[in-house]
């Protein structure tokens, strides 16, 4: 099985697991997919969100005529939220991705200013970098629109993160594939695009699935810019009227919903891009 | 409002204007109480009769100018304020300060729009012309005349000590030792601290030696966090028109003592934008109209049911 393994093309040698923990991999996966298994795991989610549902119910505080009456107005705040994570993290894919190829440079100019970057946006508050392109950027004549202001600080800030999960994603690829594409005559700007990035991006999707639900949580601080997303409309009613307990609660158990939704595509997109791997 | 271009006379006014609204927070002088149009602007009395909002010349490129050009202006508002400012499930907003815009752009003859930015962004200026104005109950103050120019007071509200009703606190020195909370970037917060400052006007007097002050992001949490059952802090500091609606809202609120101080409210401008000038004398003129002719009173009897627009007395 070994000989086989490493035969693969992309594999390299060195990585291949032993029988044993191959054997415990499918044992795993088999009894995760068993009905027992799944019946059990719905039961156990089933008691412990029914007995935290119950829990706050109890304290009398939670008023169902109030949530359905406004529901409809904290919900009118989700597809801006969307948006924004959405379009956010595309952006930001795009800085990291610049990010990455200059802290892997060897032109010094590019590396400093990629390791500036870095340094920079992950050492200053998110919060203060909002502030920052909506009020303090007009200063020196750039005035952008709240929902642009919002989305390129959320995008630059991320970018900075994700620039290192890009540049060890690049660093994984196998040697093996960038000395075959240098043995087929290709540049190197060729081999980076064609053949390193993306095996690359595959390595990386779980990690963009990550930052991306973290996203949709951070979208909320755009509310300082005046868009009424989800968040906002839960706080400001909630503030409004003294019921910050169950508007509050509310806008969890929303995000919540998001995050189940997007971790579901994400796995989805996952068990896709592995079926390369897939020997049965 | 019509625009008329006619005659130096106008400038003479406008330049009279200019001088009654120089320096921002001058106009906090307190009057006699007559409510004489006149009163609410010291300085501009020299002028024999007020002339109508109608006459204010726009300056070419200032903030009236561009307001009429674009046939609307932009409104900031908090509406975690009531009854103050207050959204409604429909996303529309209501409230005395909401019937004060709405009335500012009728008689400018222009529609309203309201946008809803942090109060922090728009207490430090700077607001890159995303909005034309700010009518959110700001006290007119020294520090935030550097970035933003005030209209005179469009009403005064009494700053009212509250404690939680379990505590047994009756008077304000029973808070000496104890925490008073209020909202993050008030006035209220700049009086326990000791550095409240109305500029000409003065300032009123300090807290009693000894009470600690704390703050929550708005003024509506702190009754929020004792309905929540939680007691970090003995008392609440906070307009009186927002303690009365928390007590309408039945939040284990008691007012104790006279109010503390009174504070004048004004209509901000962005300083860094447009030209302001022209805009401030037609708000000037508009202000001490809308006092004059009874439409302040009346939506301050509507929110408040008591008339808050009257300056002090002496």
């Amino acid at each position: 099985m070994r000989g086989l393994a490493a035969q693969q093309p992309g594999i390299d040698p060195s990585m291949v697991a032993s029988t044993q923990t191959i054997v415990a991999d499918i044992r795993r996966a088999r009894q995760r997919s068993s009905l027992r298994f799944r019946l059990i795991f719905i039961g156990t989610w089933f008691v412990l969100v029914g007995g935290l549902s119950v829990a706050l119910a109890s304290t009398g505080r939670i008023h169902v005529d109030f949530l359905a009456e406004w529901a409809p107005f904290f919900l009118g705040g989700v597809p801006l939220t969307i948006f924004v994570s959405v379009v956010s993290i595309a952006f930001a894919v795009v800085f990291a991705l610049i990010g990455a190829l200059g802290r892997i440079s060897t032109i010094a100019p590019i590396f400093a200013t990629a390791t500036l970057y870095v340094s920079l946006v992950r050492g200053t508050p998110l919060i203060v970098q909002i502030f920052f392109v909506y009020s303090a950027l007009p200063q020196f004549g750039i005035v952008l629109p709240a929902i642009v202001a919002g989305i390129f600080a959320l995008s630059f800030n991320y970018g900075a993160y994700m620039t290192e999960i890009f540049r060890a994603g690049i660093e994984a690829v196998p040697r093996g594939q960038i000395e075959a594409a240098h043995a087929l005559g290709m540049s190197d700007a060729q081999t980076m695009r064609r053949i390193v990035l993306p095996q690359a991006v595959r390595i990386v999707i779980p990690a963009i699935g990550n930052e991306f639900i973290a996203m949709i949580k951070d979208s909320a601080l755009v509310s300082f810019v005046a868009l009424q997303e989800l968040f906002w409309r839960a706080r400001t009613t909630g503030s409004a009227n003294f019921a910050s307990f169950e508007t509050l609660i509310f806008a969890a158990v929303v995000y919540w919903l998001l995050t189940i939704t997007f971790s579901t595509a994400q796995e989805w997109l996952e068990r896709r891009m592995r079926e390369s791997d897939r020997r049965t | 409002m019509r625009r008329s271009f006619r005659g130096p006379a106008h400038g003479l006014v406008l330049a009279v204007f200019v001088a009654a609204c120089s320096g921002g927070a001058a106009t906090t002088a307190p009057s006699t109480g007559a409510r004489s149009p006149a009163a609410t602007t010291p300085g501009a009395s020299t002028s024999a009769t007020t002339p109508a909002a109608t006459q204010i010349v726009p300056i070419a490129g200032g903030l009236l100018d561009k307001i009429m050009k674009a046939g609307k202006i932009v409104v900031s508002t908090d509406p975690k304020y009531p009854p103050q400012s207050k959204q409604k499930p429909d996303g529309s907003f209501e409230g005395f300060d909401i019937d004060v815009a709405n009335e500012i752009g009728k008689r400018l003859g222009v529609t309203v729009e309201y946008t809803t930015p942090d109060w922090t962004a728009i207490t430090a200026g700077g607001w890159g012309g995303r909005w034309d104005m700010s009518v959110g109950s700001m006290t007119i103050t020294p520090d935030r005349a550097k970035a933003l120019d005030f209209s005179p007071p469009y009403y005064f509200t009494p700053a009212q000590m509250t404690v939680r009703t379990d505590t047994g606190i009756t008077s304000i020195d029973g808070l000496v030792g104890k925490t008073v909370c209020s909202g993050e970037g008030t006035t209220y917060d700049q009086w326990l601290n000791g550095t409240l400052d109305f500029g000409p006007a003065g300032k009123p007097a300090p807290p009693p030696a000894g009470i600690k002050s704390t703050t929550l992001p708005t003024d509506t949490d702190c009754p929020d966090q004792w309905k929540a059952g939680r007691n970090d802090f003995e008392g609440w500091l906070s307009s009186i028109t927002t303690v009365d609606g928390a007590i309408d809202a039945d939040l284990p609120v008691t007012k104790v003592g006279d109010p503390v101080y009174l504070e004048p409210l004004g209509v901000a401008v962005d300083k860094s934008g447009p030209t302001t000038t022209d805009f401030v004398a037609w708000l000037t003129v508009t202000i001490a109209e809308m006092h004059a002719d009874g439409t302040l009173s009346e939506f301050s009897e509507k929110w408040f049911k008591t008339d808050y627009t009257l300056p002090p007395t002496p």
